[in-house]
This record gives structure tokens, C-alpha cells and sequence, in this order.
């Protein structure tokens, strides 16, 4: 693989600073909100929307050339903080500053529009995400190699297998060789094949100091791949430190609410 | 470097907006481009389909009026075929601009970007499909042999006000749709109400005074009779019916783009 571009940082400089940062938002309780659910319930005193406290008070520093794990339960807040990084979301209390071009995985909106084929897809993507014309064009055979999608590319999106659209997502937030890369949970998708494959890329963007944050539920992944790990729970950042202990602490956390639960008889 | 904070007064800075907007326009002209090829608008049956849908509308309408009228004319057909067509488009405009969000899903969870960008694409794609009904239109009216006039021109600045509005009224049906999904079901009623409410299948110098004064509650009242006079008698629109109009379009412009950057940062928590 060509290392086309190495990053202009050094080692050890800061890439993400986040500051107390707290994300507090509404959400609705029904999956799909309509004026009939409301208009029916009228009078009823029924809470469509709910507030939801993501983040709370986190503070953190990632920095270039290494990678961070984050680790969690599902709802702890992991995707949030990485859409806030990303800009996605903007925070409600504190302060996130972010030293380079970050990219999200599947950032580049892969698959957002499913009656078009994978090709326009990248490129709307790449487009919305604030990429040119010709800087898309000069990466996409790369991607398309990468994806290893043949002919498929040009299909579209809706006749693709999960795994073909994982590939894809990988491939591009890959591929964009972006300061900054966040890969949320995209490597339990994809066949083995693939799933070593974008392991290399993921330890090759490492050794090009590029900062990198891996949202993952395969403790085995994080423990090989980061150097660092935070662990997140109800939006509360609970622990930060090396790889092992974190990950350590954390799984214990999870069989001591298992056998809890197991206690109450749930 | 860049910095996320908190809003201040629930918007976003306007001018990092502005400018991560302008930086985007090559997706608007792009998403406009994939979605008229993936419909086939580019190809001449895919413009004859479009096209074909307002025109055998007119004709129903026009053997309707015909029929219940007793009498017509051909400049009265010219009226009503015209004024569809501009119905159309804002019609169109809402329609597309209604699921632009929603449908984003995946774009919106996992890029930043300027949303408003989204309800602007389907406005371009609206227009895109409005521009061939506007030489269908031409063809008709040359063959009715309906007066030609310089008056003609002022068509430019009468469809200009027409985008401005449904590209506001686009920009609010985009939001509304995010907290209501079954809005939907609803505009189809709504648009069919506001076409016979309409000065189309009527001209408004057949109407009584006091209903003209009720009129002037319909953002379109005025746009139509200017549109109407231009494209199908070549004579200039009325100074009043032209201020009428500009001053719905920006109302509807600024209230729509106000109400959506307020709210823009709860969609990707409500999708």
C-alpha cells in the first residue's frame, strides 16, 4: 500500500482538545413523530419527547500518532462524542477544539441515497463533506480498489449486502487520508478477509502520525490495536489510561452488572 | 484549527455557515444532476413525461371550465395553462423539499455540513423540471397567436419571486417534516385547496372586489395575475402585485430559513 501522504504533525502534538464538554439534547419517544400521534393524544398529557443527557463533563486530549480506543455500553455516549468531534453535533456546555481535517468513518455519507449507484454516492459524499471535484476524482480508484466492489460500483446502493456497504465506508474514510480518523464500530462488519485488511490500514495510518479514535466493542481489537483507551458510561467519562488496565476495569464493571442482574432475577 | 460551542442565541455563526456553504455549491449542481439522470429527465421521453402531466391536467381543467362555464376562449386556456405551470413548480418545490431531510438520514448522522443545503438541492431539481414546461408554454402561446411584447421580460424577475418563495416554503415543509413524518399525507389536500383557491382556473379581473380583498391573504394572488399578464397578455404586471408578491417570498424566505437554523442542530438527534 502506498503511503501517499504523511502527515504533517509530530508525534505527541495535540490533534482533538476536549473541554468539559457536556451535550444535552431532546428526542422523541416515538420512532416516527406524527401530527396524528399528537393530535389524538391531545388533552392527554402524554410526553412525546424526552431529554437525554449524552455527555457529561468530559475532558480529553487526543494526540497525533497514537490511537485511541473508546469503549462503553451501548448508549454511553461513544457515537455522540464522536459526532460532537466531527462537528456533527454541536455541544451544549464546554468547548472541543480539533487541530486537523477529521474524517468520520462512513462519514463521507455513504449510502445516503440508495436508488443511487455506489460511484455518486462517494461523490455526493465527498462533495457534502467539503471535498473538491478533482480531489474526489484523484482518490476514488483507490477507494473503488480498495472496496474491492468490481463492477458493483456502479450499481445502485440499494442492491448492496451490509458488508459491501461497510466496505465502502471503510474505503473512503480511509482513503481521504483525513488528520484525524474516527472509525465508529466498522470492523465487526466485512468478511475476515476484509477485516484484516483495513486492521493493516488502520496500524499504517498509526505509523503516518495521523491521529486515530476506534469506537469498538471487540475488546481484543482495542487492546491490540490503541495505545490509549477511555471508557464512557452515561455520558461520564469513567476511566483513561493504558490499553489493559482500562479494558480490564471496564469488563469487570460488565460481569458485576450481569451478575447483579442475574441476583435480581431479571 | 476549529473550535464547536456551544450555540449562542440558538444559531449557528452565520458567517462560518455562509461561507461552508458557498464552499459546497458543487454538491447542490451535483445531487440535482444524479437525481434528474436517475429519473431519466435527461432523456427526451423522460422530458415529454414530465412535461405531459401539467398539459393533460390544463386540458381536463379547460373541458371542465368549458362545460360548466358554457363559454371560452383560447386566451383563457392560455391563462389557465400558464398559471398551472408556475403552480407547478412551487408545488413541485414543496413536494421535494418536504422528505429532504428526512431522507438525508445517513448524510446528516455522519457528515457536518449546512443542512439548508438538502431543501436548496430539491429547489434546483424543481426548477430543472419547471424550465421545459416554460417552452411547452411558448410553443402553445405561439400557436394560439397570443401578442408578443418587450412586457414579455418581466417573466425573469416574476419566476425569480416564485423561487424565492417555494424555496422558503421548501426550507419550512423540510423542518416541519423532521417533528411531523405524516405531513405528507397532508399536502396533497393542502396544494389541491391552494390551486382552486388560486387565480388559474379563473383571472382575477372575473372576480368580485371583496373576494380580490380576501385574496390578498394568498401568497400566489398576486404572483399569478403578474405571471398571467406577462406570459399570456404581454402586458407589465402591476407595481403593487409585484411588491405583494417579493414581500411574501422574502417573508416566507426569512421565516423558513430562520425557523431552520434554529432547529438544525436537532437533526441528527431526531432522525
Amino acid at each position: 500500500m502506498p503511503s501517499a501522504s504523511s502527515s504533517n504533525h509530530l508525534p505527541g502534538e495535540i490533534a482533538i482538545s476536549v473541554q468539559k464538554l457536556g451535550l444535552t439534547y431532546t428526542t422523541t419517544i416515538d420512532r416516527r413523530p406524527t401530527l396524528k400521534a399528537r393530535v389524538r393524544t391531545l388533552g392527554r398529557g402524554t410526553k412525546h419527547t424526552r431529554v437525554v443527557q449524552a455527555l457529561d463533563d468530559v475532558t480529553m486530549d487526543v494526540s497525533y500518532g497514537s490511537v485511541l480506543g473508546v469503549v462503553g455500553a451501548n448508549g454511553a455516549g461513544k457515537s455522540t462524542l464522536m459526532r460532537v468531534i466531527s462537528g456533527i453535533l454541536p455541544p451544549s456546555r464546554g468547548r472541543v477544539e480539533v487541530y486537523g481535517k477529521v474524517s468520520t468513518l462512513l462519514a463521507l455519507g455513504v449510502g445516503f441515497s440508495p436508488s443511487l449507484s455506489g460511484r455518486e454516492n462517494v461523490e455526493l459524499g465527498g462533495l457534502a463533506a467539503g471535498m473538491s471535484r478533482k480531489e474526489i476524482a484523484a482518490l476514488f480508484d483507490e477507494i473503488a480498489d480498495f472496496a474491492e466492489l468490481g463492477e458493483a460500483i456502479d450499481a445502485p446502493m440499494r442492491t448492496y449486502s451490509s458488508g459491501m456497504y461497510a466496505r465502502l465506508g471503510f474505503s473512503v474514510a480511509a482513503t481521504v487520508r483525513p488528520d484525524i480518523l474516527i472509525v465508529d464500530e466498522a470492523l465487526s462488519t466485512g468478511d475476515a478477509h476484509f477485516r484484516e485488511k483495513s486492521l493493516n490500514r488502520i496500524k499504517e495510518l498509526r505509523s503516518d502520525v495521523r491521529a486515530l479514535i476506534l469506537v469498538s466493542h471487540s475488546m481484543t481489537t482495542v487492546r491490540d490495536l490503541c495505545n490509549e483507551v477511555v471508557w464512557l458510561d452515561k455520558g461520564k467519562l469513567m476511566m483513561r489510561g493504558e490499553p489493559n488496565p482500562v479494558v480490564d476495569a471496564y469488563q469487570t464493571f460488565l460481569k458485576v452488572g450481569k451478575s447483579a442482574a442475574i441476583d435480581e432475577g431479571i | 484549527m476549529e473550535v464547536f460551542e456551544p450555540f449562542r442565541a440558538g444559531l449557528p455563526p452565520l458567517g462560518r455557515y455562509w461561507r461552508s456553504l458557498w464552499a459546497r455549491r458543487s454538491f447542490i449542481s451535483e445531487y440535482a444532476r444524479s437525481e434528474l439522470r436517475e429519473k431519466h429527465y435527461d432523456s427526451v421521453f423522460g422530458q415529454v413525461w414530465l412535461v405531459l402531466n401539467p398539459l393533460l391536467l390544463s386540458g381536463v381543467y379547460f373541458i371542465l371550465i368549458v362545460i360548466i362555464g358554457g363559454h371560452s376562449d383560447k386566451l383563457r386556456y392560455g391563462h389557465l395553462t400558464g398559471c398551472l405551470f408556475l403552480f407547478y413548480f412551487v408545488s413541485n418545490t414543496m413536494s421535494g423539499g418536504l422528505g429532504s431531510i428526512t431522507r438525508g438520514g445517513k448524510l446528516i448522522l455522519n457528515t457536518a455540513f449546512p443542512r439548508i443545503m438538502l431543501p436548496i438541492s430539491a429547489t434546483v431539481i424543481a426548477i430543472f423540471r419547471f424550465l421545459p414546461t416554460i417552452v411547452v408554454f411558448l410553443v402553445i402561446r405561439s400557436i394560439l397567436g397570443f401578442p408578443i411584447g418587450w412586457a414579455m421580460l418581466w417573466a425573469f424577475p416574476i419566476a425569480l419571486i416564485t423561487t424565492i418563495l417555494a424555496l422558503g416554503l421548501a426550507i419550512l415543509i423540510s423542518v416541519i417534516n423532521v417533528y411531523f413524518r405524516d405531513i405528507s399525507s397532508f399536502l396533497p389536500y393542502f396544494t389541491r385547496t391552494w390551486l382552486y383557491l388560486s387565480p388559474i382556473l379563473y383571472e382575477v379581473s372575473a372576480l368580485k372586489d371583496k373576494l380580490r380583498t380576501i385574496e390578498n391573504f394568498n401568497p400566489l394572488f398576486s404572483l399569478l395575475n403578474s405571471w398571467s399578464r406577462a406570459m399570456v397578455h404581454a402586458q407589465p404586471p402591476l407595481a403593487s402585485d409585484m411588491f405583494a408578491s417579493l414581500g411574501w417570498a422574502l417573508g416566507f424566505f426569512i421565516i423558513g430559513t430562520y425557523f431552520f437554523l434554529s432547529r438544525e442542530r436537532d437533526f441528527a438527534v431526531r432522525l
